[in-house]
């Protein structure tokens, strides 16, 4: 090796994690985790106005707001996070010294992702603590007040109505909604990057990633009805299956609504499901790439 | 070997939904040798920090080749002999200069003991010891720009490439950062200094070049290029005022003609900083 030119290596685990690291430490230190006591909050709030419901009821509703609130939390703070991440880093300058330095575009770009996906992920694992914790003090309470309410029932009917209440608060099903709800806020995560290579400022980012929300959350509908009808010509189908390329359809991650109302789900359709919004967010971040490396800085 | 190379480089921005562009940079060629301070000088709007940007691989050439120490600049690898300081740099306001310094030293593969010493050393030698724990938004304008330096120097370069140094930096702060910029110099660390501070890049820089309009009007050593071939300077002390007019009777009589007579002055700024640094 020639002295003078150190080696450079071409592809750096360590320089992803410096940028990724950094990434997640910027904005811890903005303080996003201040939504998580909103959502604490909630789950508190729900307690106190949920007295008269039966257990059955008081569970389904807290599973439905909690997941509920979880997919919106995560999905915004995937899309305003990432949204701002790049066009902040140009207009500060702070990408002029970062890229002159010996790193490729790659890795910086990655790095921004993972550390959003970071983010994402403490968020959600924090927020479905704070679900289990109350998931968990409703099935003791429901318990005790099973035991208190059954004088005189034999113990094999109380322990089957114990039985009855633990199956009815935690199942696999609920893990299986939380990685859903992951997987959905890393495939935006991912579009917003791209959409933010080339927008002109974070408010337009923003603007365009909420429009494809809407249009991926719609396509499912506007393909039934247009490919419902006969008379259907080939340019609509073509239009179709072009949106249906470039966005995935929101509608496959409602299995998390199955979840909520008590639904059981295939390991096929869960796998089926994971897997369209990995793959959505790898080509996602791969264009955003290809888009970030023809810029002129 | 050249520290800097740029041969025949040209610069087009196309204007979009328009037919007319603009030429940053019109068949630019010059040379920085290592070890050497090379000013690049021009109006706003010359082409300075496109053709800087260039030569950090930053954008693309139109036509035209960059070389840094033999290597494109178009490939990372020539970025491991690069330091960049950008014009009113902001870096991230939520890390203190310790952190500041550890990320960029990440970034370029350093890590460890190696780090600690590194960012230990620079911090020491741009007077920021005292500031290390404190977030870079509490910083001032010059402490920001030598913080800037330390980073720039994290992987210990042999390009040094500054854009506007001094800006917004007040006489104090501007002379320290010149005198770091002069002991890179001695260290053999080569200085490409894009400033609208003329006289500063008179004090400092062994070369200049002149860019106007994206084309290099004038290129040279920075003696050759201001003498004035047929004047000469002398500056007298202790004279009488017989021997003045000595001299300027025997000037007289040999043909010569005084331009001008008159007590040598100090700079603005060596007498703003002998008052301010008296009061302190």
């Amino acid at each position: 090796m020639d002295p003078a030119h150190p080696e450079h290596i071409f592809f750096s685990p360590a320089r992803i994690r410096a940028i990724a690291g950094n990434t997640l430490l910027e904005l811890v230190r903005l303080k996003v985790f201040y939504f998580l006591l909103i959502f604490g909050f909630l789950l508190i709030g729900l307690g106190a106005v949920t007295p008269e419901f039966n257990f059955q009821e008081q569970f389904q509703l807290l599973k439905d707001v909690s997941l509920g609130a979880m997919s919106i939390f995560t999905w915004l703070l995937a899309v305003l996070a990432t949204a701002m991440l790049l066009p902040k880093d140009i207009e500060d300058r702070t990408l002029y010294t970062i890229l002159a330095k010996p790193i490729p575009r790659f890795e910086y770009l990655l790095g921004k992702l993972l550390g959003v996906l970071l983010l994402i992920l403490i968020s959600t694992l924090v927020m479905s603590a704070v679900f289990a914790i109350a998931l968990y003090g409703r099935q003791q309470l429901a318990i005790s007040e099973t035991i208190r309410t059954s004088a005189g029932a034999s113990a094999d009917q109380i322990q089957d109505a114990i039985r009855d209440i633990r199956a009815s608060t935690f199942t696999y099903s609920l893990i299986a909604a939380v990685v859903i709800i992951y997987v959905k806020a890393a495939l935006f995560a991912a579009l917003t990057l791209f959409i933010s290579t080339f927008a002109s400022s974070w408010i337009f980012t923003i603007i365009v990633t909420f429009a494809c929300y809407f249009i991926g959350s719609l396509q499912g509908i506007a393909r039934e009805v247009w490919l419902g009808s006969v008379s259907t010509g080939p340019l609509p189908r073509i239009f179709l299956a072009i949106i249906a390329l470039i966005f995935p359809d929101l509608q496959l991650f409602n299995l998390v609504d199955d979840i909520v109302a008590g639904n059981s789900i295939s390991m096929l359709l869960f796998g089926k499901t994971v897997a369209l919004g990995g793959l959505y967010t790898c080509i996602y971040f791969l264009v955003a790439y290809f888009v970030f490396t023809g810029k002129e800085l | 070997m050249t520290a800097i190379s740029i041969q025949n480089l040209t610069k087009v921005y196309p204007i979009p939904f328009r037919r007319e562009r603009i030429i940053a940079v019109r068949n630019l060629s010059l040379d920085v040798e290592p070890g050497q301070v090379y000013g690049l000088l021009g109006p706003n709007g010359s082409g300075k920090s496109t053709t800087m940007k260039i030569v950090l691989g930053l954008v693309s050439p139109s036509a035209g080749t960059t070389r840094i120490f033999g290597r494109d600049s178009h490939e990372v690898e020539s970025r491991e002999e690069v330091g960049f300081l950008p014009e009113n740099p902001y870096f991230y306001k939520f890390l203190t200069g310790q952190e500041t310094l550890d990320f960029y030293g990440k970034i370029c593969g350093i890590r460890g003991a190696k780090l600690r010493e590194r960012t230990a050393e620079l911090l020491a030698l741009v007077g920021l010891e005292q500031a290390r724990d404190r977030r870079l938004a509490g910083y001032s304008k010059g402490m920001l720009q030598r913080i800037g330096l330390a980073q720039a120097l994290i992987q210990q370069p042999r390009l040094l490439v500054l854009d506007e140094p001094t800006a917004g930096v007040d006489p104090a702060g501007s002379r320290e950062i010149r005198d770091l910029i002069l002991d890179f110099k001695k260290r053999g660390i080569t200085v490409l200094l894009c400033s609208h501070l003329l006289s500063q890049v008179q004090e400092i820089c062994d070369r200049i070049g002149i860019l106007h309009k994206g084309v290099l009007v004038r290129e040279g050593r920075l003696e050759d290029l201001i003498s004035i071939e047929n004047q000469t300077e002398i500056i007298l002390e202790n004279a009488t005022p017989e021997l003045l007019a000595q001299v300027n009777a025997l000037l007289t009589n040999s043909g010569a003609r005084i331009l001008a007579e008159r007590k040598p002055q100090t700079t603005l700024e060596d007498f703003f900083l002998e008052v301010t640094s008296s009061k302190n």
